[in-house]
């Protein structure tokens, strides 16, 4: 089936599947690679991304989901203003250790902070919730995203 | 071969002409199915995406005042609408974490009949209905007929759920009860939780209504109306009075197979924990 | 500038956009996919296996496709790359099946039947020492053991005790989960095999899978791609990837891939040792320790692979923070069928250390006594002898970071307010790390070298096997050379190490990294700064380490100094419970290390933040069960693992302690933040619910089984 749908501002199509999952296009059809996997399950959050402007984690989002829709990945959003700023504040406050969760940290932090600009850390601890991090204990990923918040004008 | 339905009445042909199984936000399909990297999930059969249909997403009160959730909501909506019963909202907005929460609807999560469910729970005290539709017409009955066990509905394969329907109550109820005991404290499958529900006479000295359900703790979600009646026409005064009776009978009404220690002794002081607080007649009327 | 003032992560931008690639994102043109046959069962032969009919191209290599030895050389050579007729362990490797698609590889792989003569497997501690089912090794199913003894004969010291108390005390398996799941990709260059693998030591790899194919270490080049964390789980581990897929390589001629899946390295991994040690403490009739025994039991699993050294490690700290007049220890592996256990954060020690902590708390209640100022009057110092008979060499700080934790914690007054049993407690652990390699083995196994090159008219560049995965060492590493050398650290080049490259520098293991590999760099650099000084360019320079004279060590008896240096820790943890349903709330944390001089103050913030949630899971929700020699909880929507909303922002403080042999003065420290979280959690909730806690993990239905136990009140 031909899928058409936007991808980090670009018009694009594939022929697939409808419920293929959406995370094996992004990094086998497109090369996204910035977009982990880390349990297939929907429990790890690595392989979050922005569906219409909602978090979603991409190895459940049957492809069919997207048609007509807007997919943005860590690839659209890393040069934005929100999301330099967000990977600037990780990259300082020490938020970033093996990494392989912080792809979808930073996407989690992003949809966070474009509704929220000013959360409380009991908000940025929820919206990241989804998140799993094995080395971090999360301490330095939420100072992070507080950062980030208060460089935003 | 997969389909996908971008209107209700397309959804509904395409359902009764191919039996084609439904998918909704697909986060209990598209786990099940799941082989890993890179390889296409492996379904039984035909599967219908219904994810497109805008008509099962809007949530409203009908013509007689009962509240209608489309069976597309998904948990982030029902958790954010202020005219959703409040364990319900608490239900919807503990499931998962935010992604899931953007994806699970509650069509799916009845459909799915888990046990750990947790939409279920509130929706069976509230005495909520499934709507069933087909090209043929539609049907209705309590979510709590509609679940008949483990992964089993009595959902016929033409038919897809188009709504939830809450039926009126005057501000619902007086008290509601809603804890959720999770795995961790986000992200969390559900170990137990319990609802329970009280609506006071006008004087508020009598139960007019009692509702107690618990999901996690037998093959589906447990409620009975024997229980209940054993505290409606009572005296708030004489909640604590009832405490040991009706944990005594709901105790035979729940078969958790796994941790039964653990799951019967936190259910009843939960419904402990409730009677004793509500027994005061407390300002708030939302408990955890 | 101090070197202890932050500087921004030379990993973190890349990593943070997406860029970095881990091994699953790279394309290996031509590479065949690969999946591991596994055994099903925990113990038995194997019959027969029927395949079916295998299309060109696709083929199950098995042990009989191995030219030369059919052993995976890790610290023992006892674990098969492939196993032949008998099987140990469920997931032990019996092939892997190799093609070039995925989908019709998967449809081939679910076709082939195993066949097996099933004997009965001994899974538990108790189970295999009771040699269930008959012993399957030396008659006794015995791996490994060894003994201590300090000071008095502890026979004598409990002939004349007033009293005596005996404690058992267990720890479950643990699950790494390592963000990204094992993988690695073996392939042909220019004649070479040359191995891609998310790992902590490309070395070890090496040695471990030359001989499959009669190699020499050196003919076989590995290269570690960026790691998704590791924590001893990508120590030895990835041998058993890379041995098939070398084998594969080499009949197939072709590169062959192999990424787990979730569900599949879960079950299928190595895993912290669960244990049980039992302790027998000798008292006066004032309450005095005047010895302590103790019998600390380690479930290996069906290989010895590394455990003689992680258990060894248990019995060298069985005695914690502490030291009494006598001590003594036996320490014993234990076969079982199941996976094989490994390296885990704080090998092997993490298990005795919250054992310890649990024991002395006990006797404090048993004695009525405050269990703080119990363990303070325990405190090791600075020249007193350890249970191998060796002096602590360097000052003990612990006392100043006691004070440190209690101010931030409020802890006096917590602990005065929060009666037991009231549903709220706070809790407090010492603990601490002997840094690098035990006694000598740095120079007599270890033997690291590294190299640090001037490029002639171009920048410096450091040779070491050391990898980063997480813990920030590109960065540490960087720092130290570049403060020497008085440039800035970015403009200092340190890869991904390539073993063809740079000179084996020993494991990225034992938190051994800064304080052993930064040393060689840092006087490398010394010498660098001298030559450039004197204006030369384009050079190298390389050093060795060299054991500090004076501390001697035995390797066969354990006896004498084992570490130089200790990473020292104090955590406390204040818990709340929910009387009715048992569910704990962890209200605050507060620790204090002593890692020497910390070479980056936020590097080092996100170690103890990182290690200390890892063991507070490791204590609360992290059951893993293994059911007639399966893991139950194979997936992370069942194996539990702390999320940002389980633990609260903690404090972190250090004290500085300069390590004389360590770079800038620091020393180890990535094992140590994992050490005591576990104990001071315990102990917090075994105050809020009034009861003896004696086994880990407890999360809320074993929390509310003790609530329910009226002989374990305390
Ligand atoms: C990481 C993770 C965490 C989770 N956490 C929770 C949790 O905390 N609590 C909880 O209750 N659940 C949880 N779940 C389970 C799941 O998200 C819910 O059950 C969800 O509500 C399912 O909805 P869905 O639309 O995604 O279902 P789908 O996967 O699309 O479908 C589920 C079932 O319902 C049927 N179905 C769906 N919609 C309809 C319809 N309109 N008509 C007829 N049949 C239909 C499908 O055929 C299928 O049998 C979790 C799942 C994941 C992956
Ligand atoms: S890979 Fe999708 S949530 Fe883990
Ligand atoms: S940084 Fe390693 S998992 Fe988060």
């Amino acid at each position: 089936m031909k899928i058409d749908f936007n991808l980090n501002g670009v018009q694009v199509s594939v022929d697939k599947d409808p419920l293929s999952r959406l995370i094996d296009v992004l990094r086998e059809d497109f090369g996204l690679t910035g977009t982990k996997e880390g349990c297939s399950e929907g429990e790890c959050g690595a392989c979050s991304v922005l569906l219409d402007g909602k978090l979603v984690t991409s190895c459940l989002v049957p492809l069919g989901s997207a048609i007509g829709s807007r997919v943005d990945t860590i690839e659209g959003i890393r040069d934005t203003k929100l999301g330099s700023i967000i990977i600037e504040s990780f990259a300082n406050g020490g938020a970033v250790q093996c990494g392989f969760c912080i792809p979808g940290m930073v996407i989690s932090a992003y949809c966070l902070l474009s509704s929220n600009p000013h959360p409380t850390e009991d908000e940025v601890r929820l919206a990241i919730s989804g998140n799993l991090c094995r080395c971090t204990g999360y301490d330095l990923i939420v100072s992070s995203i507080l950062d980030a918040s208060r460089r935003l004008a | 071969m997969n389909y996908v339905a971008f209107s209700l009445k397309q959804a509904l042909e395409i359902r009764k002409a191919t039996k084609a199984r439904v998918m909704a936000g697909g986060t209990d399909l598209m786990v099940s199915a799941q082989r890993g990297e890179g390889m296409m999930p492996r379904f039984e059969g035909d599967m219908l995406l219904i994810s497109h249909v805008d008509e099962l997403r809007h949530i409203g009160f009908n013509a007689s005042g009962e509240l209608e959730i489309g069976a597309l909501c998904t948990s982030a909506q029902i958790a954010g609408d202020s005219r959703v019963p409040w364990a319900l909202r608490a239900a919807a907005s503990r499931m998962g974490a935010v992604a899931l929460r953007n994806c699970a609807t509650i069509g799916g999560n009845i459909a799915n009949a888990s046990p750990k469910g947790d939409l279920p729970g509130p929706l069976y005290a509230l005495d909520a209905r499934v709507r069933l539709l087909s090209v043929d017409g539609a049907e209705e009955m309590l979510v709590s007929d509609f679940i008949l066990g483990l992964k089993k509905t009595k959902l016929k394969d033409d038919q897809i759920i188009g709504a939830i329907i809450i039926p009126k109550m005057d501000e619902w109820f007086d008290y509601i009860f809603w804890h959720k005991i999770g795995t961790r404290r986000a992200n969390a499958i559900s170990k137990l939780t319990v609802t329970m529900a009280i609506k006071l006479d006008q004087q508020r000295k009598i139960v007019e209504d009692f509702r107690l359900s618990a999901t996690a703790c037998g093959a589906k979600t447990n409620r009975s109306r024997e229980v209940e009646s054993l505290v409606i026409g009572k005296k708030v005064q004489e909640l604590e009075d009832l405490v040991a009776p009706v944990q005594e009978a709901f105790d035979k009404v729940i078969s958790p197979r796994a941790m039964p220690v653990f799951r019967r002794t936190a259910t009843k002081n939960m419904i402990a924990d409730f009677f004793s607080r509500v027994a005061r007649l407390p300002e708030e009327r939302n408990m955890e | 500038m101090d070197i202890k003032d932050p500087i921004k992560r030379m990993d973190a931008l890349a990593k943070a956009r997406g860029e970095t690639k881990y091994l699953s994102d790279y394309r290996f043109e031509g590479a065949l996919y690969s999946r591991m046959l596994r055994s099903s069962i925990p113990r038995g032969r194997i019959v027969d296996i029927k395949l079916p009919a295998l299309p060109e191209g696709y083929r199950l290599i098995t042990y009989k496709d191995i030219p030369g030895k059919n052993a995976l050389q890790m610290i023992t050579a006892d674990w098969p790359c492939f196993a032949e007729t008998d099987v140990k362990f469920v997931g032990e490797t019996i092939g892997l099946l190799v093609g070039p698609d995925r989908e019709l590889l998967q449809k081939l792989f679910d076709q082939i039947e195993v066949e097996y003569e099933a004997q009965e497997p001994a899974i538990t501690i108790a189970e295999g020492l009771a040699c269930k089912g008959g012993a399957f090794l030396n008659g006794n199913n015995v791996h490994c053991s060894l003994s201590l003894q300090k000071g008095e004969d502890i026979e004598a010291v409990f002939s004349r005790a007033y009293r005596i108390v005996e404690q058992e005390i267990t720890t479950g398996f643990q699950e790494h989960v390592y963000l990204e799941t094992n993988a690695a990709v073996c392939t042909k260059e220019d004649g070479r095999f040359v191995i891609y693998a998310s790992a902590q030591c490309p070395f070890y790899i090496r040695k471990s899978v030359c001989g499959l194919l009669g190699l020499k270490p050196d003919d076989i080049i590995v290269r570690q791609t960026a790691t998704g964390g590791a924590f001893g789980g990508k120590e030895h581990f990835p041998d058993v990837l890379c041995g098939p897929l070398l084998v594969a390589c080499y009949v197939t001629g072709k590169p062959v891939r192999l990424v787990f899946g979730r569900e599949e390295d879960i079950a299928n991994s190595v895993k912290r040792h669960p244990s049980r040690v039992r302790f027998k403490t000798a008292l006066d009739k004032d309450g005095n320790i005047l010895g302590m025994d103790s019998e600390v039991v380690y479930n290996v699993g069906a290989y010895l692979a590394s455990s003689f050294v992680v258990l060894q490690r248990g019995c060298f700290h069985v005695t914690g923070c502490y030291s009494f007049p006598s001590e003594r220890t036996k320490g014993i592996g234990v076969a079982t069928n199941t996976y094989p256990s490994c390296a885990f954060r704080g090998f092997g020690a993490p298990q005795t250390l919250f054992a310890i902590e649990t024991h002395m708390n006990y006797l404090a209640s048993l004695l009525g006594k405050d269990p703080l100022e119990f363990k303070r009057r325990y405190l090791i110092k600075k020249g007193e002898l350890t249970i191998t008979s060796g002096p602590i060499i360097e000052d003990v700080k612990l006392v100043q970071m006691l004070e440190q934790v209690l101010k931030a914690s409020g802890y006096a007054e917590k602990s005065k307010a929060y009666a037991i049993g009231s549903g709220k407690g706070i809790g407090l652990a010492f603990y601490n790390h002997g840094g690098a390699f035990t006694g000598n083995g740095e120079s007599a196994i270890i033997k690291a070298h590294v190299k640090l090159v001037k490029h002639l008219g171009g920048p410096v560049e450091i040779l070491c096997g050391q990898t980063e995965m997480g813990q920030g060492f590109q960065t540490a590493l960087r720092k130290i050379a570049a403060q020497v050398l008085e440039i800035p650290p970015e403009t200092v080049i340190y890869d991904n190490p390539d073993t063809s490259r740079v000179p084996d520098s020993g494991p990225t293991a034992a938190s051994r990294s800064t304080m052993v590999v930064g040393n060689l760099v840092y006087k490398a650099a010394l010498d660098m700064k001298r030559r450039i000084d004197a204006g030369e360019d384009g050079f190298e320079v390389e050093t060795v380490y060299e054991h500090p004279e004076g501390y001697p060590w035995d390797q066969s008896t354990f006896q004498g100094v084992a570490y130089l240096g200790y990473g020292w820790g104090v955590c406390a943890v204040e818990v709340e419970i929910d009387k009715r349903t048992a569910e704990p709330v962890v209200k605050g944390i507060w620790t204090s290390h002593d890692v020497g001089h910390p070479i980056d103050e936020l590097i080092c913030h996100g170690q103890v933040n990182g290690g200390v949630v890892q063991g507070i899971g490791w204590a609360s929700t992290e059951l893993l069960q293994n059911i007639g020699g399966h893991f139950k909880q194979t997936s992370l929507s069942d194996y539990i693992i702390p999320t940002s909303m389980d633990t609260p922002t903690m404090s972190v403080e250090y004290v500085d302690n300069p390590y004389p042999w360590g770079p800038f003065g620091a020393k180890g420290m990535g094992e140590l933040t994992f050490n005591g979280s576990a104990a001071a959690y315990v102990d917090a909730v075994s105050r809020a619910i009034g009861k003896t806690i004696n086994a880990i993990p407890i999360p809320s239905e074993v929390i509310m089984d003790y609530m329910l136990d009226k002989e374990a009140s305390r």
